[in-house]
């Protein structure tokens, strides 16, 4: 019954957040300068008539005040439908559709090559000598520090450019996917890394450690079986972080590594001010967001089940 | 290197399509990358450059300017115009049809027309360019006579660009709102697949055979498809090329070009787009540039040729009148007219008034700085054009502002007139570009002119009326070149350089034809070498 509960509550909670998420970005875009619908038209080198300005006004509300506009775009939503983009004159729903495959693709792979490392790393160097330390760490320093963009350009260049062992950009196949998920990878194990690292080093103090220790348990079963059960939770409560990484990241990577995905569609809907598109990225990264936070709720209590009575 | 650079300039069409290396091949899919991807694939609703390129991959035109630039048969096999200049009765090709299987006609042609200026098509260029259209009479299934408000020269020429190719009459009727995903033209390819922002796919087209007569074959295209993939970074796109991850770019960046140029597998061409150069437009709505003296001192005070040469790594060919050497008509005599002259401007600016100085050492009239402003798009780096133009003015006492704008902000300013300059090109094959571009009844207002520099001067106004409406010819021919010596003497901007089309391929394609219309790269007849 608790576990209902709380469920229904986040995702009330949940839906708090998409609305709130729905209406501050709807202002910021509405209040960003610029006339849209010169924009819609091909911006500063077009020569539409004032007939068709008044069209495209008309279309898209643009003539008519804040309230108006904002209430049509929520009842919309409530029946289910983000609009038509401004730029692609397509729905909504499909245009992000046509590039959620390759973006879920890209983070797939990106936290299939992250966590393994993660966890690998972390375990082996904690409690370790200093100096092994102080090397691992700075590596994780680098990585979590360096911008996303330099670290897919200087793998672009030694892997591609100089070795040309993997494509230089697009979709085409599974060695296409490799840097870019390398580069997002990357930047989320330098930051898990030392958190999971610190973590396990604090429980590896504590007495029931030394209990399964003197018990004569081998070092590495005592990381993994006893240890990491307890670390990992921080590093679950991260999760925010990682999707944050990976929904931000791929905004950079697949630019750089001409990509498609919902990242570059983000870049392209900004510039051109296409505020449906941009409204439909937003919802769907509070959902995924809202979502991935309630399952790992749900999984702490699977880990430890002392976490509900807390 | 400047002479490299002319030279290369100056490579027409004749030397790009290579000799072919023996019997074309058919089959196989050429990988292209392009810097940029229109949103919308009609190109009735869009104004992006690369529409002319992609366009002629799916469309066919009424009309196309053949390997000298003249107006030749396409879609129609001739035309009349009457004695008034106002009616164009086209004579179309029979046997045509679209992709949807729909026959090609008089009626589609005047569907077409429609479509073009229909509010809901949300056009931005080509309903324009057919602005003065009235209206269209089928006289039979392949007979259509236009009829125009006035004379209108330009009209044919206008026709033959891609953004006025013709669409499918059926997918007018029935489903106009999926011209932008899925075009329907009578073209050598089809679009299979449509990724807005990632890649567009095309497939060839069975059964093709109405190629216009300069591209010299028959039948349907020798490749099977085309696969265009958007790769917006100019580093990648060149490295992706030299890789033999794609047979051809476009918008090939300059600081590549000699590197292209140098490798024997390669192919570049550096060709310049005929219409309006690249030109820093004043605004002679205001202060400081409302002053003729002003204007002359800052065409004066830049050294184009030093800009040219560093902002294009040696490529771009400076230029000294308003309208591109490629252009019909083009006046030679224009140059040398605006020089490179500091001392002049300097005197110039005395004369005006500028004679203070302040701290900074820019020049002040009654306690005011010379200010220029000069918005631009939002980039991570100011625009290099730009960052040149400023040094080039401080030298004789101006400040040049950059104001780094959202693109929709920039619209909405050019909307208004409020700036003192806009760096800008406007690439068209007529020379009815300089009345889109400075004619008085082009500044904003029913609609968004291009006549950005609000010049309205009754001499200039007078001959580009007289020259779009002449045939072409010497009375077309004097008139022009009055208007562009008028300008040299209106000063509305300083002319940089001509705006080049650069792109490249691998040797083991052979046979790439190049538009007279815009030089862009033309794929029907071109084929692999494996």
């Amino acid at each position: 019954m608790t576990v209902l509960r709380r469920v229904l509550t986040r995702l009330a909670i949940g839906i708090g957040v998409l609305w709130g998420a729905a209406t501050l970005t709807f202002l910021a875009v509405y209040l960003i300068p610029g006339d849209t619908a010169l924009l819609i038209l091909g911006g500063p080198d077009a020569r539409p008539t004032a007939e068709t300005l008044a069209q495209v006004r008309a279309d898209y509300l643009l003539d008519q005040p804040f309230l108006v506009q904002y209430g049509s775009y929520l009842g919309n939503l409530l029946q289910g439908d983000l609009g038509q983009s401004y730029r692609l004159r397509l729905p909504v729903s499909e245009a992000i559709g046509q590039q959620i495959g390759a973006t879920a693709a890209l983070a797939a792979a990106a936290v299939a090559v992250a966590l393994p490392l993660t966890f690998v790393v972390a375990i082996l160097s904690a409690q370790r000598a200093p100096w092994i330390r102080s090397i691992v760490s700075g590596v994780e320093v680098v990585f979590a520090a360096t911008p996303t963009f330099i670290i897919g350009f200087a793998l672009l260049i030694v892997f591609s450019f100089t070795l040309r062992w993997f494509p230089i950009g697009g979709n085409q196949g599974p060695a296409a996917l490799i840097l870019p998920a390398l580069t997002l990878a990357l930047a989320v194990f330098g930051t898990l890394s030392q958190v999971l690292r610190n973590e396990l080093e604090d429980v590896l103090e504590q007495p029931f450690i030394l209990t399964a220790r003197s018990r004569g348990m081998r070092d590495l079963p005592v990381r993994i079986r006893h240890a990491l059960r307890h670390a990992a939770i921080p590093v679950m409560t991260m999760s925010g972080f990682v999707v944050a990484a990976l929904l931000g990241g791929s905004v950079v990577v697949e630019t750089l590594f001409s990509r498609q995905g919902i990242g570059s569609l983000t870049l392209a809907s900004v510039y051109n001010k296409d505020l449906p598109v941009i409204l439909g990225i937003v919802l769907l990264s509070a959902a995924v967001y809202v979502v991935v936070n309630l399952v790992i709720d749900l999984l702490y209590t699977l880990i430890d089940p002392k976490v509900v009575t807390a | 290197m400047g002479l490299l650079a002319l030279l290369a300039g100056c490579a027409g069409p004749a030397g790009s399509s290579s000799v072919a290396a023996g019997e074309p091949i058919p089959g196989g899919v050429l990988d292209v990358s392009i810097s940029a991807e229109p949103g919308c694939l009609d190109g009735h609703g869009i104004s992006a450059t690369q529409q002319q390129f992609l366009g002629r991959l799916i469309y066919d035109n009424v009309v196309t300017l053949d390997e000298n630039g003249d107006i030749a048969p396409y879609l129609a096999e001739s035309w009349d115009v009457s004695e008034d200049g106002r009616t164009y009765t086209f004579h179309l090709k029979q046997g045509v049809t679209f992709s949807d299987g729909s026959p090609w006609n008089a009626e589609v042609l005047g569907q077409n027309f429609e479509h073009m200026r229909d509010p809901a098509t949300k056009s931005p260029l080509a309903a324009a360019y057919i602005a003065p259209y009235v209206d269209g009479t089928v006289i039979d299934e392949y007979t259509f006579e236009a009829h125009l408000a006035y004379p209108y020269t330009p009209f044919l020429y206008t026709l033959a660009q891609s953004w006025l190719g013709m669409n499918s009459g059926k997918a007018i009727t029935e489903s106009p709102e999926t011209l932008c995903q899925k075009p329907i033209g009578t073209g050598p390819f089809t679009v299979a697949d449509y990724r807005p922002g990632q890649s567009i796919s095309y497939t060839k087209r069975e059964g093709y055979d109405w190629a216009p007569e300069w591209l010299d074959g028959d039948g349907a295209a020798y490749l099977d498809g085309v696969e265009v993939t958007l790769v917006s970074e100019p580093v990648i796109r060149h490295q992706s090329l030299v890789s033999g991850q794609y047979d051809l770019t476009e918008n090939l960046a300059p600081q590549n070009a000699s590197a292209v140029q140098a490798d024997p597998d390669f192919t570049y061409e550096n060709l310049a787009r005929t219409g309006n150069p690249y030109v820093l437009n004043f605004n002679l709505n205001r202060a400081p540039f409302d002053d003729l003296a002003v204007r002359q001192a800052f065409a004066a005070a830049v050294d184009t040729k030093a800009v040219t040469e560093s902002l294009g790594f040696g490529t771009y060919t400076p230029i000294d009148g308003f309208l591109s050497k490629e252009s019909r008509y083009y006046d030679p005599t224009v140059e040398g007219v605006l020089t490179h002259d500091p001392e002049r401007a300097n005197q110039l600016l005395d004369d005006a008034g500028w004679t203070g100085r302040d701290g900074e050492g820019f020049r002040t009239k009654d306690g005011k700085r010379l200010t220029v402003e000069v918005p631009t798009v939002e980039s991570s780096t100011p625009s290099p054009l730009l960052v040149q133009l400023q040094g080039e003015a401080r030298k004789v006492g101006f400040d040049l502002r950059i104001i780094q704008l959202p693109q929709a902000q920039l619209t909405e300013l050019r909307y208004a007139g409020d700036y003192d300059a806009l760096a800008g090109v406007w690439h068209t094959n007529t020379t009815d570009v300089l009345f889109i571009r400075y004619h008085s009844s082009e500044i904003t207002g029913e609609r968004i002119g291009q006549n950005s520099s609000y010049v309205n001067d009754p001499e200039l106004d007078a001959l580009l009326s007289t020259a779009r409406e002449a045939d072409d010819g010497p009375v077309a021919e004097e008139a022009y070149s009055k208007a562009q010596h008028r300008l040299l003497e209106i000063v509305p901007g300083v002319p940089l350089y001509e705006n080049p089309s650069q792109f490249a391929y691998a040797n083991t394609l052979h046979d790439v034809a190049v538009d007279t219309s815009h030089p862009v790269p033309v794929l029907t007849y071109a084929w692999k070498a494996e």
